[in-house]
């Protein structure tokens, strides 16, 4: 089921929480509303939801307008940060709730319920109450609440936050696994840029209410479209440097750094900033006019690798990562080089990478 | 442990920051209830104070054989049993409604407390006055607008007059159980009513399967407390009827007092006392136990 946003805008009070957000998850991908707190990410999932009403713009699963609709008659399935399960009730009957509520006949809840506990690995845990699971149980139990019914779309608000990390990276290859048996359309929230680069075939990166840039994870990541974008996704953070664009070069401080071809169009000494990734940057043996030299002001071993910051003059600093053979030390004096068609370019002003056309 | 150790030691501190309420409750609870006990087998006249015996279990023979303690027991089970079923049911619904953020809300909340923050005396005293037949708000405000055609004696039929201190009863406390439901309801997480929007439960069923499992708990408290102090009440009745028409508004508790201050039975008053501790004691183990208060993991 494909699900369209049409200028959607969300108002709490006087406060806008949501700006003319137009997005169209298609039918059967995994969707990904990546932002930090407070972009609205979860106001726009829980609208989707029919939780909460919508001020202008309209949403359609197909062709359908579904903005009136209560949620129940939406055919959407939703698992929380916090998986609402309810305590009064067993695993089983914490499954069947949904069907139960739509008065399905008791032998096919049995069913539905016993086919879903299979699949999750939970049927010897039916009987129980969800204080007596752990955090990783209760999360399937949620996740089999959503299955059970069969729903058109699956909605996933931040589901893997309150998990360790260890179970945090399993269980998002299970999410992923469980969404392709599902042949549903599934709407994944999360602030955790890692998980919606792994689990995504699309990521909608957001901020201040506005979706940034709408694209496949490969896209977001290598072509980000603005200053955020860049900021946000990649590990460690991208490097920022401010700087003027004069007759093709960079210009920071004393240094001329070549750049990649600009189609965004150039004014003469153009204000902008170079963004550049650790991983995409190497030390040189010699100073060059391409090179920026800084001192070495922390060593971090992260295990394969190395990140190492960099001082520069006018008090910036940079990252690079290297690897962690590599023998550097505190206080050395280093020449920082990178390829031109790695580093990615924005306007100062408007935030726009300027590499795009 | 030398002296000057153990005056600074956490175990010290302790016992002095328990001793105040050790000392009040040893002087005005366990004593109290002890001599009660030692009273309930002596025949203890206050004015005749010579005359003092010890007599077994007489006074409990008498109390047992009395036809008004039983009626006493039967009125305070009824007037008791009804209050609670009031109490509950309007608590719970008021605090469903305040809990709605609609405007005005805060005033009302404010407004539910006055029952509770006034005296009883007063309250009693203006009960009477709206109770009055002939010139009470209630019987002007009925013949008004035509429910009756002549005055209701509202305190002088024994029916009317269990009604009436049912009603002040439950006029009176219903606020503390909404406060206590209501503190119970701020702690339910919304996102399970959003689970159940989208598990499919309408209005109905989100109160029975979401708001009700929730207050469960706080409702078992409520019910314990609300009955141990309602079957207790002595002031209510005692300030509205006097225990009247005849003894048909008496509960234990004005019986008790009733044997002891009226008819100087000291020793009877004090059996029956422990008579109604025992039973209050006995009901509300049975009663934690049959609800499963505690068993159950949060």
């Amino acid at each position: 089921m494909q699900v369209s946003l049409t200028r959607i805008n969300k108002r709490f009070g006087s406060v806008q929480v949501l700006k003319d957000v137009d997005l169209v998850f298609p039918s059967r991908k995994f969707v990904t509303l990546l932002g930090p707190s407070g972009c609205g990410k979860t106001t726009l999932l829980r609208m989707i939801a029919g939780l909460e009403d919508i001020t202008a713009g309209s949403i359609r699963f197909g062709e359908r307008e579904v903005n009136k609709l209560a949620p129940r008659d939406r055919n959407i399935a939703m698992v929380f940060q916090s998986y609402a399960l309810y305590p009064q009730m067993s695993v089983r009957r914490n499954l069947g709730y949904g069907l139960r509520v739509r008065g399905t006949p008791k032998a096919d809840i049995e069913e539905a319920v016993g086919r879903v506990a299979r699949i999750l690995e939970i049927d010897h845990l039916l009987d129980r109450k969800p204080a007596q699971l752990s955090g990783g149980q209760r999360q399937r139990v949620a996740l089999g609440r959503a299955m059970v019914r069969k729903p058109d779309i699956f909605l996933m608000d931040e589901p893997l936050s309150n998990l360790d990390a260890k179970l945090r990276v399993t269980m998002r290859g299970e999410l992923r696994r469980f969404h392709l048996d599902l042949d549903a359309t599934t709407i994944y929230v999360t602030h955790d840029q890692l998980e919606a680069m792994t689990m995504s075939d699309l990521i909608a990166v957001m901020h201040q209410g506005v979706v940034q840039q709408f694209g496949t994870p490969a896209e977001v990541y290598s072509q980000p479209a603005n200053v955020f974008v860049a900021g946000f996704i990649g590990s460690p953070p991208m490097n920022f440097l401010p700087g003027t664009i004069d007759a093709g070069r960079f210009t920071f401080a004393d240094a001329k750094l070549p750049l990649p071809a600009l189609p965004g169009g150039v004014k003469p000494a153009h204000a902008a900033i170079l963004g550049v990734r650790p991983q995409d940057l190497i030390f040189e043996g010699t100073p060059a006019a391409d090179t920026l030299t800084g001192t070495i002001s922390l060593v971090e071993l992260l295990g394969s690798e190395k990140l190492v910051e960099v001082n520069l003059s006018g008090q910036k600093r940079m990252s690079v990562q290297i690897h962690a053979d590599m023998v550097v030390n505190m206080g050395d004096r280093v020449h920082v080089k990178f390829d031109p068609q790695r580093v990615h370019v924005f306007d100062t002003e408007s935030g726009r990478s300027l590499r795009a056309g | 442990m030398s002296r000057l150790n153990f005056l600074s030691s956490d175990r010290f501190v302790g016992l002095v920051f328990i001793a105040p309420f050790v000392v009040t409750a040893l002087v005005f609870m366990v004593y109290p209830i002890a001599e009660a006990v030692r009273m309930s087998f002596f025949s203890y006249n206050p004015l005749r104070p010579d005359l003092t015996s010890f007599v077994g279990l007489a006074n409990f023979e008498f109390v047992f054989s009395d036809p008004l303690f039983w009626d006493s027991f039967r009125q305070a089970t009824i007037w008791t049993l009804l209050s609670i079923v009031f109490q509950t049911v309007f608590g719970v619904s008021i605090a469903l409604l305040l809990h709605r953020a609609l405007f005005g809300m805060a005033f009302f909340r404010g407004l539910l407390l006055f029952p509770y923050i006034v005296p009883t005396v007063v309250i009693a005293l203006i009960w009477r006055w709206i109770f009055n037949p002939e010139i009470g708000v209630v019987n002007h405000f009925l013949l008004w607008v035509g429910l009756i055609n002549e005055p209701v004696y509202w305190l002088s039929t024994p029916t009317m007059a269990m009604a009436s201190t049912i009603m002040l009863n439950v006029w009176k406390y219903t606020p503390f159980v909404v406060i206590c439901v209501l503190a119970r309801l701020q702690t339910v997480p919304l996102e399970l009513y959003d689970a159940a929007k989208v598990d499919g439960a309408g209005v109905i069923r989100r109160f029975l399967d979401v708001t009700l499992p929730q207050l469960r708990e706080v409702l078992i408290v409520v019910i314990v407390f609300r009955t141990i102090w309602t079957f207790n009440k002595f002031e209510e009745i005692y300030l509205l009827t006097k225990g009247g028409p005849g003894t048909s508004t008496f509960n234990l508790a004005v019986y008790s007092f009733e044997q002891s201050m009226a008819n100087l039975r000291v020793g009877v008053g004090a059996a029956a006392g422990v008579v109604m501790m025992i039973m209050l004691l006995v009901g509300s183990i049975v009663y934690l136990r049959i609800a499963g208060f505690g068993s159950e993991e949060k």
